[in-house]
């Protein structure tokens, strides 16, 4: 296990083109030994391509990659100690499960009885022991993707895991029980474990680091609470979340109150000597409350649809351009057509030139 | 929509079906069971009298089919070999990659007659070039007139002229294939010998069936080869069923007797090959 650097990394595919193209702008980032990451960002982003420069599939056009201090770039994948997932499981169709498990370990001329003992662990870890004589051909999709991963775990060597998408073609059930599992591995082994997503549920769940990606750059790294509560731009208040962040333009009043159509908003952003232009309010459907008539912060809407998810109701609700998602429990009486919807100022984003303040 | 709507929209390609390929079939049995040759040229009843003769009274025809067997499975084996071979040379990032995979396309722009014209010449005991070159180390060999040198002059032909057409088939595989199995085997530490082995040959498993399949049907039917190169000879030493059938049926114009080995090399080229799809299905895609 290693620590990762990306010193200065930019990765273009026409680097030497007089207006070349970048998929991954220049960024540096590091990726604790033993940490848990997600990558996460819309399809075209660039994640594949970062996880593709540290797995050393890709050579970066620009910058260094460092593992424990060393410098490895320019080294072959082989020799990087890396294991990677991809989106479609991988396996040796001509093996067996156990053939499967054993072949990093082959390949790098294990003694017999070294391997013997590690396939065993690691097929025990993944609820494979049963399968390990049979062809690894005839599995299902998720035992599959299950060996790919055991690929990596027989490796005492590895720095870190490198998941592309690994769960795309497993149903919903079964992904919260490998997402489950990918966890228990982490805490046992201390493996770094990077994971490649566009799905913000999986993000979420799985890391306690996500790095939010567009358009090739870097737009937001931090624990999931920080993601959902603090989006450090409009992009990734409107990534993250379902629904996405409510977002509205609007107008610096004072140092802490802007406005918002005909309404007046409290915030606790310090608007003063701010770059104040382009600004934009940000709130989370799940802070804004249902009150019984107007206040502070309340804004006087009318409801335009209220659907229910079971677990919580989602209330839509417009004055006049301005629409308004909200999340309340299920139990909450919502009115049919006019509601007072209060922006609670502790949980207001102010974003100017779509950063937040 | 109803049925005989559908029968209309049909139809057209069911004439020209049964017009190139049912009918002649079904005339050829019919002819089987007729006695026509050059003095009684009528499609008259004989019964089973002709598939008798072929089966109890003609090992000419038998000795011609497994030569043929021969013939197809080793030129099929080596062009698949070689075929391969050139195709996974191409694949790989190398010089004049372009060039190469032009260059090896060549011999199936050709004509197959005047290729084996020219081959004829090149292996002419006497006037031919090969031998000229050969006699510098003394030795002359009966390319054409000697049994085996004749078979293998044969398979040289054959594989020279048809391995282009593996390697296209093979190239276009090995060009579809996923990359990630090659990414995860890399990352494994698998060697190039090992990655070849666990990945690139049971991937190309079925294209190579597919491939392996195309070119033993057309592999049976070698003709224009034997009839340019030998002419069936020395003696029959390279006469295959083909040969023969056209021997008997053109030549000597028993076309009865000619329909009767048409038909039965059909049915066991029908089930022959169907075995050997299943035997390399079994085999190479280990099922």
């Amino acid at each position: 296990m290693a620590k990762i650097e990306l010193n200065n990394i930019a990765h273009s595919y026409n680097p030497h083109d007089a207006n070349p193209l970048f998929a991954l702008k220049e960024m540096s980032l590091s990726w604790a030994d033993g940490g848990r990451y997600a990558l996460l960002g819309p399809s075209g982003c660039g994640k594949t391509t970062m996880l593709n420069i540290m797995s050393g599939l890709v050579t970066p056009s620009h910058g260094r990659v460092m593992f424990d201090q060393k410098d490895v770039t320019h080294t072959i994948t082989e020799e990087r100690n890396i294991a990677q997932v991809f989106q479609f499981p991988v396996i040796y169709g001509t093996m067996s499960v156990y053939e499967n498990l054993a072949f990093p370990l082959k390949c790098r001329h294990f003694a017999d009885d070294q391997i013997d003992k590690k396939v065993k662990e690691v097929a025990e870890i993944l609820n494979l022991q049963d399968f390990l004589k049979n062809r690894a051909k005839g599995l299902t999709a998720d035992q599959k993707q299950l060996i790919s991963l055991g690929r990596g775990l027989v490796r005492e060597d590895v720095a870190a895991i490198l998941m592309d998408e690994p769960l795309t073609v497993i149903d919903p059930d079964l992904k919260f029980r490998l997402r489950r599992k990918l966890k228990e591995i982490n805490a046992k082994y201390k493996t770094t474990l990077i994971y490649v997503t566009h799905d913000q549920n999986e993000a979420m769940t799985f890391a306690d680091n996500i790095i939010v990606m567009d358009e090739g750059e870097v737009v937001q790294a931090g624990s999931p609470k920080d993601l959902f509560e603090r989006p450090q731009t409009t992009f990734v208040g409107y990534f993250i979340g379902s629904p996405a962040m409510n977002l509205y333009e609007c107008q610096a009043d004072n140092t802490n109150q802007v406005s918002l159509g005909m309404n007046t908003i409290s915030v606790q952003t310090n608007l003063d000597q701010k770059n104040t232009s382009n600004l934009k309010l940000g709130i989370r459907s799940e802070y804004i409350t249902v009150e019984q008539s107007s206040g502070p912060n309340t804004i006087h809407a009318d409801v335009i649809e209220v659907e229910d998810f079971g677990n919580y109701k989602l209330i839509t609700a417009q004055q006049d351009s301005l629409r308004i998602k909200a999340k309340v429990k299920r139990e909450q009486v919502v009115p049919t057509d006019k509601v007072f919807l209060k922006f609670p100022a502790e949980h207001c984003c102010i974003y100017a030139n779509n950063k937040l303040i | 929509m109803n049925f005989k709507h559908k029968f209309v929209f049909l139809l057209p390609g069911l004439i020209v079906l049964i017009g190139i390929l049912i009918f002649p079939i079904i005339f050829t049995v019919r002819l089987s069971l007729s006695g026509w040759n050059s003095f009684n040229p009528e499609l008259d009843f004989v019964g089973i009298k002709n598939y008798i003769r072929l089966f109890t009274d003609d090992p000419r025809f038998w000795e011609s089919f497994f030569r043929l067997s021969f013939l197809a499975v080793t030129t099929v084996f080596l062009q698949y070999i070689i075929g391969f071979a050139l195709a996974h040379m191409v694949w790989k990032d190398i010089k004049f990659k372009r060039f190469f995979r032009v260059l090896f396309l060549i011999p199936m722009m050709t004509t197959p007659v005047i290729m084996t014209v020219i081959w004829r010449t090149f292996f002419h005991e006497s006037l031919g070039p090969l031998n000229d070159f050969l006699s510098i180390f003394g030795v002359q060999p009966q390319w054409l007139s000697s049994p085996g040198l004749a078979k293998i002059s044969i398979i040289i032909v054959e594989v020279w002229q048809w391995t282009s057409f593996m390697f296209l088939l093979m190239l276009a595989g090995l060009l579809s294939l996923p990359k990630e199995p090659f990414l995860a085997a890399a990352i494994d530490g698998a060697s190039p010998f090992k990655k070849f082995m666990y990945v690139t040959f049971p991937l190309m498993a079925p294209i190579s069936i597919g491939a392996i399949i195309i070119r033993l049907i057309e592999a049976s039917k070698i003709m224009d080869t034997v009839f340019v190169l030998t002419s069936g000879g020395p003696g029959t030493a390279t006469e295959t069923s083909s040969f023969y059938i056209f021997i008997k049926g053109l030549r000597e114009f028993q076309m009865g007797y000619a329909a009767t080995m048409s038909f039965t090399y059909l049915i066991i080229m029908i089930i022959s090959l169907t075995i050997i799809a299943k035997v390399l299905t079994k085999v190479l895609m280990k099922e």
